[in-house]
């Protein structure tokens, strides 16, 4: 069954991607590379599956499998929440040897009783792992008998680690939504107004960038899917009347098969950088409008976008002086590539180049045209090219995640997170000053100076000139 | 009752059960003679403007929370760097008793020191019974190998001899004629303890070089280091000549407590332990250089050596990577010693640190206090974070330090808004974080009042640390203690992190 399932999301309809295969490269589907042995890799579908829905604030998360699964997982998110805080407690069945051997299904049941009658949950989500798939304990039938004995929605995640990729977790997990959550209940007070967002997630408080937009226009979050929600504010995403769709790769299956069922448009779309985030402000206005709402929606939405650009562009010019014509290397995936260009572009700074690993043909073309001539894009970079260019100056500083960390400050470059880790929100019009002022701290710290500097003695041990300050 | 002998409840929580708070607020609203609450917060909050700062700057006749201490307790210090030496305080005994307790409650460890506890006719008469007395009893006691003696104000403002009394003392026999006695007149009301460290070094060379003999100096390859009063000695002293011996440097630390106050427990009470030995103090006149590491606690010690014909540099509290590297030239350039690799890559594992962390440190506006060296140094360390230090006080700075630190801070764009105050008290200090505030406060436990006052985190980096313990027993000095420093601070900067929000209370940072 979970065959047959990672088989379908490998071959998803809406991933613009996908489409552009030809019907033999479809066949093989997108994860037919696998992962190859003995490289370096990513998280495993587990983690991916964990991530997409652990966001869900006042829902029980456990974890079926040895400690670590959920140890080493635990909290490793900046996922916020504006009040319940369930979501960050770690909850697993910590199998040993003996369950292994005796099977897991009764102390999964006992986990389950047990988290449900300590804190009463709208829901429990419980998570498979290699180990207890491996042993064939079946969480799908303990769950749907502790859901009956206990009287709460008690949700299996099937998604195991060595399913695959993070990616085709985050989709697994996004299935485990369809197939139990969303639609199992009815708002009261579904209107015309209402929307979902999906794959946000709302790490360093992000959603809260966007939300007051939203508001502003009165348009209402029905869910967002998962960043900062509560269980059933997803088990009534069915009634949104348009959707938000944000990291692509993560949530399209999900978003395509709510528009089949629920017939719910959505528009692809990114809250980085300012033109992305006016253009995913109308398109949405625009779904909304044709399926009945007010129309006057699209003249406020006009005026708002048009209000917002011109306060962001005037706070952004003041950092020109100290960031034209510095030199930035993009690596990072999806869309946030070229919507971050466009911004770095305009205060006047250099990208010499950005990845465009997991982003969508349409992505490299919008990315190419504006790179023009000085930029390239590039697919993966390895560690050591990447070492080598940023050694030989190529850029003044490297945006990307916490994995590239160290080839940046190992070759001392400044370096700024804009992946998972970061502890600072850059979405919707205030993040992208928010990142633009990152930039600036980082790269005009006098820190580099100190670092660049050679000890100051020759090869030998001899000492050259002091400081002239000391 | 809040407690019986089955149930004894420490006083952190005793003074919270009903019954105490009740008895409280009696008195307090009945023999207090209060101003109204209202009274009381509309006061506290006018003395957090401007208008108040401007009354509290204008103050001249009284000093409110002065960071610093007096000559004797530098004098004292300065002593019990030596071998043997008991360090002898002519005055009031209460005086020694404040240096004993002062240097035990910092340096959690045994501080030994005696006085000749004058009374009211010394006063009159003058002391010389009681220093002849004093300096046989000591002798007989304590069997020292040398008596360091300092002055309190007592002694200073009837304005006895020392090297008179001292001499009339050997001469009655009441101690033998060659027990080394250097002596320095510290009276408290000049200066601060580091003029009284200076002055007590400079009258433990003057002993060794002019009054016990005259002595020739036959320069050698050696080098004097002359640590200076430094609250964590133990650990940067160690440091100090872990780096030394690396480099294959012969030399001789001048003044060296950090055994003194840091001694092991081994069964048995030494009241000597370590320091610097008197013959290596005798020979120090035939070094070829003498380097301090605070210029403006030795002074007029550099004056004296420079005298004797040596070469003499002069740091300022080294903190921090360039910090560190200038004492390597200097010591490079001093000996003609090379500078090994295994410094290099230490200096290479700071490097590698800062790197990682300025995220979390750049443009954090922070508030020094402390000693003039001290907060050089560590200004001259903030500024090379990307940190901005916003206020640098120093009670005891003279003119040139407020001129160098001006410059310093001048010399960086992070120190572009910062102000240089000298000669102020933690009251002005308090003015200055209402209305000038700052995200962090460096210096001693002396900075807890005013971390509970104003909100503003303490960072406790400096001499005395009084209420938390071991501090110095790690160093602050060379790259590893510039390493130290970086995550005290980054620590301060977390703990305050997370203590701000729910919301953004992450695991990883």
């Amino acid at each position: 069954m979970l065959k047959q399932k990672v088989q379908e999301l490998m071959n998803e309809p809406g991933c613009a991607t996908n489409q552009a295969k030809s019907a033999a490269e479809k066949k093989r589907g997108c994860g037919a590379k696998g992962l190859l042995p003995g490289a370096a890799a990513g998280g495993c579908a587990y983690d991916g599956a964990k991530i997409a829905l652990q966001p869900i604030t006042d829902a029980v998360h456990l974890v079926h499998g040895p400690l670590a699964c959920e140890g080493n997982s635990w909290d490793s998110r900046n996922a916020a929440s504006s009040g319940c805080t369930l979501y960050r407690r770690g909850f697993t069945t910590d199998l040993s040897e003996l369950d292994i051997i005796h099977g897991g299904e009764r102390k999964l049941y006992q986990a389950i009783r047990a988290a449900a009658e300590r804190f009463w949950p709208p829901a429990i989500f419980v998570y498979q792992t290699c180990v207890t798939a491996l042993i064939g304990d079946d969480v799908e039938a303990v769950c749907r008998e502790a859901s009956k004995r206990l009287g709460l929605p008690v949700i299996p995640v099937v998604a195991p680690g060595f399913a695959g990729s993070k990616n085709l977790g985050n989709r697994l997990g996004g299935e485990a939504l369809l197939d139990h959550v969303i639609g199992t209940v009815e708002p009261e007070d579904a209107g015309p107004n209402d929307i979902n967002i999906l794959g946000e997630y709302n790490l360093a408080g992000e959603l809260w960038q966007i939300r007051p937009l939203l508001d502003r226009l009165g348009i209402r979050v029905r869910a967002c899917i998962t960043g900062d929600s509560r269980y059933v504010e997803v088990a009534s995403a069915h009634r949104a009347r348009a959707a938000i769709m944000l990291c692509s790769q993560a949530m399209v299956t999900l978003a395509r098969k709510m528009r089949e069922r629920w017939e719910i448009p959505y528009v692809e779309g990114s809250f980085y950088g300012i033109q992305d985030t006016s253009d995913t402000l109308r398109g949405v206005v625009r779904l909304l409008v044709d399926r009945g709402a007010d129309p006057d929606l699209l003249t406020r939405a006009d005026a708002l976008v048009a209000e917002e650009e011109r306060r962001a562009w005037a706070r952004l010019e003041s950092f020109a002086p100290r960031l034209a014509g510095r030199k930035a290397l993009l690596y990072t995936g999806g869309v946030k590539s070229w919507s971050v260009v466009s911004a770095l572009k305009e205060i006047g700074m250099e990208v010499i180049g950005t990845s465009v690993r997991k982003s969508t043909s349409e992505d490299k073309e919008r990315a190419k045209a504006l790179l023009g001539e000085e930029g390239s894009t590039f697919d993966a970079i390895p560690n050591a090219e990447m070492y080598r260019m940023l050694k030989a100056g190529e850029a003044d500083i490297l945006l990307s995640g916490g994995r590239t960390q160290f080839v940046a400050l190992k070759s001392r470059t400044p370096w700024l997170d804009i992946n998972q880790e970061r502890h600072h929100a850059y979405a919707g019009y205030d993040g992208m000053v928010e990142l633009v002022r990152q930039i600036d701290l980082v790269l005009n710290n006098p820190v580099w100076a100190a670092v660049r500097r050679p000890d100051p003695w020759d090869a030998d041990g001899r000492p050259l000139e002091a400081p002239s300050w000391l | 009752m809040p407690q019986s002998a089955d149930k004894v409840k420490d006083h952190i929580s005793l003074f919270q059960e009903p019954e105490y708070k009740e008895l409280f607020q009696f008195k307090k609203e009945n023999y207090e003679c209060r101003a109204t609450e209202d009274e009381v917060a509309n006061q506290l909050e006018y003395t957090k403007t401007w208008e108040y700062r401007e009354k509290n700057f204008a103050r001249q006749h009284a000093v409110i929370n002065p960071p610093r201490a007096c000559q004797p307790l530098g004098a004292v210090f300065a002593a019990a760097g030596f071998e043997g030496c008991m360090p002898y305080v002519h005055g009031s005994q209460g005086c020694a008793a404040y240096f004993r307790s002062h240097l035990s409650r910092h340096f959690k460890d045994a501080s030994v020191c005696v006085s000749d506890s004058m009374t009211e006719d010394g006063a009159v008469f003058g002391g010389l019974n009681n220093l002849v007395e004093g300096l046989q009893n000591c002798n007989q006691l304590y069997k020292p190998k040398m008596i360091a003696i300092s002055t309190t104000c007592m002694a200073e403002v009837i304005g006895d001899d020392l090297s008179a009394f001292i001499a009339t003392a050997k001469e009655k026999e009441a101690i033998p004629a060659d027990l080394p006695t250097p002596f320095a007149h510290t009276p408290s009301f000049v200066g601060s303890h580091l003029t009284g460290y200076d002055n007590m070094i400079k009258g433990v060379l003057n002993y060794f070089w002019d009054r016990e003999a005259q002595r020739e100096r036959k320069a050698n390859d050696k080098i004097n280091i002359i640590p200076g009063f430094d609250g964590y000695a133990p650990a940067n002293n160690r440091e100090l000549k872990r780096y030394l011996d690396l480099m294959g440097v012969d030399y001789t630390l001048i003044c060296d407590v950090s055994d003194t106050f840091d001694s092991p427990t081994d069964g048995t009470y030494k009241i000597y332990y370590g320091g610097t030995t008197l013959d290596d103090g005798r020979n120090a006149i035939n070094a070829k250089a003498t380097l301090s590491l605070q210029e403006w606690s030795t002074e007029k010690t550099l004056e004296y050596i420079a005298g004797k014909g040596q070469e003499v540099a002069a740091l300022n509290s080294p903190f921090g990577l360039s910090g560190t590297d200038a004492f390597f030239m200097t010591i490079a350039k001093l000996t003609g010693k090379p500078i090994p690799e295994a410094i290099e890559v230490e200096r290479g594992r700071l490097v590698d640190a800062i790197a990682d962390s300025i995220h979390w440190l750049h443009g954090k506006r922070v508030a020094v206090f402390g000693d003039p060296d001290y907060t050089y140094g560590m200004t001259a360390f903030l500024l090379e974070l990307g940190m901005e230090p916003v206020h640098v006080l120093c009670s005891n700075g003279s003119g040139e330090w407020e001129e160098k630190a001006r410059a310093l801070l001048a010399s960086s764009p992070y120190g572009a808004g910062g102000q240089v105050w000298r000669g102020k008290d933690l009251w002005h200090m308090r003015s200055l974080l209402f209305t000038e505030p700052v995200d962090l406060l460096i210096g001693s436990s002396y900075g807890k009042y005013l971390e509970k006052d104003t909100g503003t985190p303490l960072i406790r980096l400096a001499f005395p640390i009084f209420d938390r313990h071991h501090h110095h027993r790690f160093p602050t000095f060379g790259y590893q203690g510039a390493l130290r420093i970086l995550v005290e601070i980054l620590d301060r900067v977390f703990e305050v992190a997370d203590a701000s929000s729910d919301i953004s209370y992450d695991l990883t940072r």
